[in-house]
Formats: C-alpha cells, sequence, structure tokens
C-alpha cells in the first residue's frame, strides 16, 4: 500500500462519511422541528432582541439547572 | 442527540470545525510532499551571488508582475520556451511562480536576455521597450547587495534540507570570509559586461551592487 | 440578574478598533489608487524614490487592506455585536476588558510596524504572506489575544445557544490560526548560522510545487476565512439588526455553514491550474470550486430573502441598500470565481488583470460596503448620536456602486483582451503580438480603473467624515433605537 493508495481511499471514505453526516443533518434540523422538539427559527431572534435587558431566548444557567433536575430524577 | 450537543459546547464545536477545515489540507497537499520536491537531474542549487539576486528580486517585489511558470501551451512554449517542469523549481525557497503577468515571464530570461540588455533596461526600461509601464529601478546600482545573508541562506538550507551545497558551506563566520572572495569574483565576471563604472568601483571595494546580484540571478534563469 | 439593571455593553474597545478600521481603509485605498494610476502612467512611480515604485508598493496595499482594514473591521465588529448576541457585558470581566485593550494597542502598534517592512523591502516574498518571521510571531500573539476574548465570552455568556455569526467569527478565528501558521512556516537564517547576515530573513520549510500548494492553499483560503466567513457573520447580525426581520432561514445559515467550511479549503488549487502541481489536483480544485456556489449562494439568497415582504426598506433606508448590494456583489463574485476556476476559462484568464477585477469585486463591493454598513450602524449606539448625514450616505453609495462597476467592467475586457492577445497566431502558427503590444492596449482601461479608484476612495473619504461628524457633531440621542439606524 503506497501513500497515494491510502490518500485514495481515505478521500473517498471521508467523503462519503462528511456527505452522510451533512444529509443526517439536514434531516435532523427539519425533523426535529416537525416533531416539535426544537424551534431553529426563533434563534434568529437573538440578533433582533439583543439589548440587556431582554431575557435570553436559552437562559445558560437555566437549562443547565433543568438538566440537573432531570439527571437526578 | 449529536448535533444538538455540538452546538451548545464551544469547544467541540470549535473541534469539528477545525476537523472540517483541515481535512482539504491533510488529503490534497500534506501527500504530496514525498514526491513533488525531486529535483530534477540538471537542477543544481544557486550559487550565493544568485542566492542574494534572488533576495533582492522579493526585496524589489519582482513577482507583483513577473511570473516564473511557463504553461505547457504552444503559445506560451513559443514565446517563452520550453514549459515549466516541477523539478527546476526544488531549490526554490520561496516559489516565485507568481499570479500576474503585467509584464512577461522570466523562468527562461536567462536563454534569450545579456547582462548589459538588462542593465539598460533596469536603468530606463521604455528606452529599451518602447510602450514599457515597468519602473526604473536606478536604486540597484548603489544600493549594497546582502550577499552574507545570502550566505547564511544556503548553509540554513544545506543543514535543514540536505540541499546539496558543497563541504565548505559552514555556519561559521571564518567559512564566510573563507567563501566570500568567490562571490566578489562571480560579480566581477558579471560586472566584466557592464558599462557602469560605479558598479565596478564598489566591486573592486569588497561590496557588490544589488544590480549585480540580480542580473546573476536573471542569468540563471534558464 | 436584578442587580444588573443598570448594566450596560461597553464598547470601549469597539470603538477604538472602529477608528483603526477607517484609518487602515483610507490608507490603503490610497495606495491602492496610487497603484492603479501608477499602470496608467508610470511617471508617478518615481515620488519617493526606490520606496514609491509600483512592486514595492503593491504588498503595503494588499496587506493594508487585509490586515489593516478588514481585520480590524472584524475586531470592531466582534468587540460590538459578541457581547449583544451572548448578552454579557465586557464591563463584566476586569479580565477581558483588559485584554481587550492590550490586543488593541499591540494590534495597532504591530500593524504600523509591519507596514514600514514592507516599505523597506523586509519581505518573505510570499504574496499576502509577506511579512518575515519576526512580524508572524506578533500576528499569532494578536491573533490568541483575539481568541482569549472569543472563548472568554463565549464562556460568561447568559445566552445559551451560539447565535449563526459567533459560528462564523469563531471559523474566522480558527481558519486563519490554521493557515497563517502553516504557511509561514520558516526558518530564520540568523540563528542557524553563527549570526551571519541580517536577523530578519528566514527561508520557506517548503519548496518549489510544496510550497506553491501551501501558499495558495493559504492564500485562497484567507481570502475564505479572512473576506467571506466573517462577513457573512456580519452580515448575518447587522441585516437582520438593520431591518428588523429575523434570517429568512436560520437552518439553511447552518447549512450553507457547514457547506462553506468543507467545500471551501479544497479550491485552492484553482490557483494553479496548468501549473506544475499534479492534474488531480487541479481538478478537484476546478470541481470544488463550482461546488462552492451551493453554499455561497446558499447564504447570499438566505439573506435576500430576509429581506421579503420588506423591500419598501431598500428606497428608504440606505444602510439596507448597501448591505443588499453587499450580498448582490457576492453572487457576483461567487459565480465569477467559479466560472474562472474552469480549466479553460483559466487558460486564458489566468496572469490577466481579469483575476484583480475579480478580487476587487469582491472586496469592493462586498467586503468594504458591508463593513462600512456596520460601522455606520454601530455608532449612533456606541457614540448615542444620530448619523451626521443620510444625504451624504447617499451620495457615497452612488459613488463608490459606480466606481465598483468600472473597475470590473474595465478589468473583463483588459484581462480578456489580454489573454487572447497572448494566444493569437497568424495563419502560419506564429504569434500575432509580441508582449509590449499587450501591455499598450490596456492604456484606457487603467485609466478607467484609476478614475474607479480616486471615486472609490473619495466616497470612503465622505464615509470617514460622516463619520467623524456623527462622533462629533450628531444629534444626541436619548435612548438606543431598536431596529432602523436614526439619521439625520
Amino acid at each position: 500500500m503506497t501513500i497515494h493508495d491510502i490518500q485514495g481511499y481515505g478521500m473517498f471514505f471521508l467523503t462519503i462519511l462528511l456527505t452522510v453526516l451533512l444529509y443526517w443533518y439536514i434531516l435532523y434540523l427539519y425533523r426535529s422541528e416537525k416533531k416539535g422538539e426544537r424551534n431553529f427559527e426563533k434563534y434568529g431572534r437573538i440578533a433582533l432582541d439583543d439589548s440587556i435587558g431582554t431575557p435570553p431566548v436559552e437562559e445558560k444557567s437555566a437549562s443547565e439547572e433543568d438538566r440537573r433536575t432531570k439527571e437526578q430524577n | 442527540m449529536f448535533f444538538h450537543w455540538l452546538e451548545k459546547n464551544p469547544f467541540y464545536f470549535a473541534l469539528m470545525v477545525s476537523i472540517v477545515i483541515s481535512f482539504a489540507g491533510l488529503l490534497e497537499i500534506v501527500p504530496n510532499f514525498a514526491s513533488a520536491a525531486r529535483p530534477l537531474s540538471t537542477t543544481t542549487p544557486r550559487t550565493v551571488l544568485e542566492l542574494a539576486g534572488k533576495n533582492v528580486y522579493i526585496k524589489d517585489n519582482c513577482i507583483a508582475c513577473h511570473s516564473q511558470m511557463i504553461r505547457p501551451f504552444k503559445s506560451e512554449t513559443d514565446r517563452y520556451g520550453k514549459y515549466s517542469l516541477s523539478g527546476e523549481y526544488a531549490y526554490d525557497r520561496p516559489f516565485l511562480w507568481g499570479s500576474k503577468r503585467t509584464g512577461p515571464d522570466l523562468h527562461r530570461v536567462g536563454n534569450y536576455r545579456t547582462t548589459d540588455w538588462h542593465e539598460n533596461h533596469m536603468l530606463n526600461p521604455p528606452a529599451i521597450v518602447p510602450g514599457s509601464i515597468m519602473p526604473a529601478y536606478k536604486h540597484q546600482f548603489t544600493n549594497v547587495a546582502d550577499i552574507e545573508t545570502a550566505y547564511a541562506e544556503a548553509v540554513t538550507v544545506k543543514n535543514a534540507f540536505f540541499t546539496p551545497y558543497g563541504p565548505e558551506f559552514k555556519r561559521t563566520r571564518k567559512a564566510w570570509e573563507a567563501h566570500r572572495p568567490k562571490v566578489l569574483e562571480d560579480a566581477k565576471k558579471i560586472a566584466a559586461d557592464m558599462k557602469d563604472e560605479g558598479v565596478k568601483k564598489m566591486i573592486a571595494n569588497g561590496e557588490v551592487p544589488e544590480i549585480v546580484a540580480l542580473i546573476a540571478y536573471l542569468n540563471s534563469l534558464k | 440578574m436584578q442587580s444588573n439593571a443598570a448594566l450596560e455593553y461597553d464598547y470601549t474597545v469597539a470603538k477604538l478598533f472602529t477608528y483603526v478600521t477607517i484609518l487602515f481603509g483610507f490608507l490603503g485605498m490610497l495606495v491602492g489608487t496610487i497603484l492603479a494610476l501608477q499602470l496608467a502612467f508610470p511617471e508617478l512611480n518615481y515620488l519617493i524614490g526606490e520606496y514609491g515604485t509600483f512592486s514595492r508598493l503593491r504588498p503595503v496595499h494588499t496587506n493594508t487592506v487585509i490586515f489593516g482594514f478588514t481585520v480590524s473591521g472584524v475586531f470592531a465588529t466582534w468587540y460590538y455585536f459578541a457581547q449583544r448576541v451572548l448578552k454579557v457585558s465586557m464591563a463584566e470581566s476586569k479580565f477581558l476588558m483588559i485584554m481587550g485593550k492590550a490586543h488593541f494597542w499591540v494590534y495597532f502598534i504591530g500593524a504600523l510596524i509591519a507596514t514600514i517592512t514592507l516599505v523597506f523591502g523586509i519581505s518573505a516574498g510570499k504574496e499576502y504572506a509577506q511579512y518575515e518571521w519576526w512580524i508572524d510571531i506578533v500576528i499569532v500573539i494578536i491573533w490568541l489575544m483575539w481568541g482569549v476574548n472569543i472563548f472568554g465570552m463565549i464562556g460568561i455568556r447568559r445566552e445559551k445557544v451560539l447565535y449563526v455569526s459567533i459560528w462564523y467569527y469563531l471559523a474566522c478565528f480558527l481558519g486563519i490560526a490554521m493557515l497563517y501558521l502553516f504557511n509561514n512556516a520558516s526558518i530564520p537564517t540568523y540563528f542557524m548560522t553563527d549570526g551571519l547576515g541580517s536577523i530578519n530573513h528566514s527561508v520557506s520549510m517548503y519548496s518549489g510545487t510544496n510550497d506553491a500548494l501551501v501558499q495558495w492553499w493559504y492564500g485562497h483560503n484567507a481570502v475564505a476565512f479572512g473576506f467571506t466567513v466573517p462577513i457573512v457573520g456580519m452580515i448575518y447580525y447587522f441585516l437582520p439588526k438593520e431591518s428588523g426581520q429575523a434570517i429568512y432561514s436560520y437552518k439553511l445559515s447552518l447549512l450553507s455553514f457547514w457547506g462553506l467550511m468543507f467545500v471551501y479549503l479544497w479550491a485552492g488549487s484553482h490557483h494553479l491550474l496548468w501549473s506544475t502541481v499534479p492534474d488531480w489536483m487541479q481538478t478537484m480544485g476546478s470541481a470544488f470550486s463550482i461546488v462552492l456556489i451551493l453554499p455561497s449562494w446558499g447564504s447570499a439568497i438566505n439573506m435576500l430573502l430576509t429581506m421579503k415582504g420588506e423591500w419598501n426598506q431598500l428606497a428608504e433606508n440606505p444602510l439596507i441598500k448597501f448591505m443588499v448590494i453587499a450580498s448582490t456583489f457576492y453572487m457576483l463574485s461567487t459565480i465569477e470565481g467559479p466560472i474562472q476556476a474552469i480549466k479553460s476559462v483559466n487558460a486564458i484568464a489566468h496572469f490577466t488583470d481579469w483575476i484583480p477585477g475579480h478580487v476587487h469585486d469582491g472586496v469592493l463591493g462586498w467586503v468594504v460596503f458591508m463593513t462600512m454598513a456596520a460601522l455606520f450602524h454601530m455608532a449612533p449606539r456606541m457614540w448615542k448620536k444620530e448619523i451626521y448625514s443620510k444625504k451624504l450616505m447617499g451620495i457615497q453609495f452612488w459613488m463608490q456602486t459606480t466606481a465598483v462597476v468600472l473597475y470590473f467592467t474595465s478589468m473583463w475586457v483588459a484581462g480578456i483582451t489580454q489573454g487572447m492577445m497572448w494566444r493569437a497566431v497568424d495563419e502560419y502558427g506564429n504569434l500575432v503580438y509580441s508582449f509590449i503590444d499587450t501591455v499598450t492596449v490596456l492604456h484606457p482601461y487603467y485609466v478607467i480603473r484609476g478614475i474607479s479608484g480616486v471615486l472609490y476612495l473619495a466616497g470612503f473619504i465622505l464615509f470617514a467624515y460622516n463619520m467623524y461628524k456623527t462622533i462629533t457633531a450628531g444629534r444626541k440621542l436619548t435612548e438606543e433605537p431598536q431596529f432602523r439606524t436614526p439619521m439625520a
């Protein structure tokens, strides 16, 4: 096996892997939104409601507490 | 979920971006290093004077307007000579292919231009090539070329990259002092074909004008 | 967070970078205009002796607009919008504040010294990477200081999700860091010998064809991560904020982000078509350049669709006009680039003036327009003043748009003319034109480009004047405008 073979196989499989990942990502984005798990479009509001007084779209600390309580249960 | 986790953790996100962007470089560039750097059997490393000339070429940034890459088209080989081969560049650090031809290609300029042509041309380009928009480089006739740095460069590439320079290339000042007369000798040969008296006087004083080094470099481009 | 009722965003560092963005923009464009005029009127080469020739000044122009104007514009906008979308003020962390200020001063002084070295011809010889080794080290330090701020701000953020603009800026940080380190790897000759010669000089770690590959992997992707990625990040924040419309499709912006990240890096070898790099790489470069249209247009269309139903703003608000025409020029240059990367087109286009033409419709039309619009948007919020003159802004817009159109049309014609003349043969197969014929024929186009340079520079001076008057004499604002930037 020469370096060029490794290069060839590496390229082939990595390209397939990344293509799969990309389509998986597209599916994930649209399906999780359809199922109502996530709403990505609301993140567009981050740019609009950005004064320091307005509450964050998703509070960092709050959701971490969420997770912690979930883990405890 | 994998993606969800990726978006919220900046560290893993940065890692993922790094992987995705280094992918191309790893597969496209790195493997080539093994094969493309080999010189042709006729390619020799440049002399110290020519290296000094290359550094003048870089200092005055000739690369802004001149390429050193003859593409494999008939119109180019007719105009500039044989098309360029990878091995010819094996000792070029950095490569000086250029990306714009405001002026003509120079990769084989040594085949069809002479020392006195360059001398007259650098003093006043439009006088030699009517209509030329190249500026004159008169300061190269009085500025001193840095041949010591060029020697240091030769020693560096010899030690770091095994460029085949002879055993007399050592890192000491003594070795440089021993090599210096050889450089002046080369410079004198170039200056013999020039008409500028100041240039000859400088060499007699042990200094090499930039123009002499540059012409030595241009003449070596064949 | 009730205790932080009086908390405000702190724009100290953003303001500092805004000043130097304008300063370096002016200097870089001034030198660029001089260069354009030198090609039309070569006598202008002798204004300041050896330091004023076209060849010496060209790196000054390119490096000042890239590492001076664009990079400080990226820093200025970062220190402005990052606080806002992460919902955390710089004032909340003393450490980040001090680092931010230090970042600015090291950057500013470093940039001045670096520019001076170029004027004196201290150069490593690679295009867009001319700085010698010790300046490279300073640049790496500057970049890491920015990294400290990026990760520091992200670390103390209140908004859990990183807004898409942050993604783009992060990618800019990582991408440039990787490219710059690899391409500038070199060995100082002074330390490899017993102190022989100049301490400035270094030799590249790579030679010949390999050096070319690394250089254009860098050169192409420095455009990607310096001129595309952060500017896309900019428009994803400033266009929605200015227009009051959320991004048309947030999901599409994420998708085109990953697309851009993956595809862009492959396309670098399209700078080396028909050269001595292996054939398969050239083909790869061509192919990926075509694929690159997808993520680029994905972003551009997303920007334009953001204005859906609100196109009336285009007539009413000059800032929207700037941003919309910027995305239009982005679309133009991202379709033009792939066309030039087709091997047969490249055979004519390469080495000609079509290439600088392409670069400039991208940078003048996209990068500079977007950066100016961002600074205009920021000024009333940072200084709490109304924009000094809407009318001036309109005049500036038309002057500069005309200038860009003149620039790229003249260079298209010049480039294709020259490319065709180089290869023209008569009935016996002999070359028809000597090289100098193909130079003199370009004179009228060089004159047109010179005029376009003067026009664009004049427009930039209007911009600087408008900003100056806004800061010093603009009408005071009592509260921060939510969306549309107020202007007199």
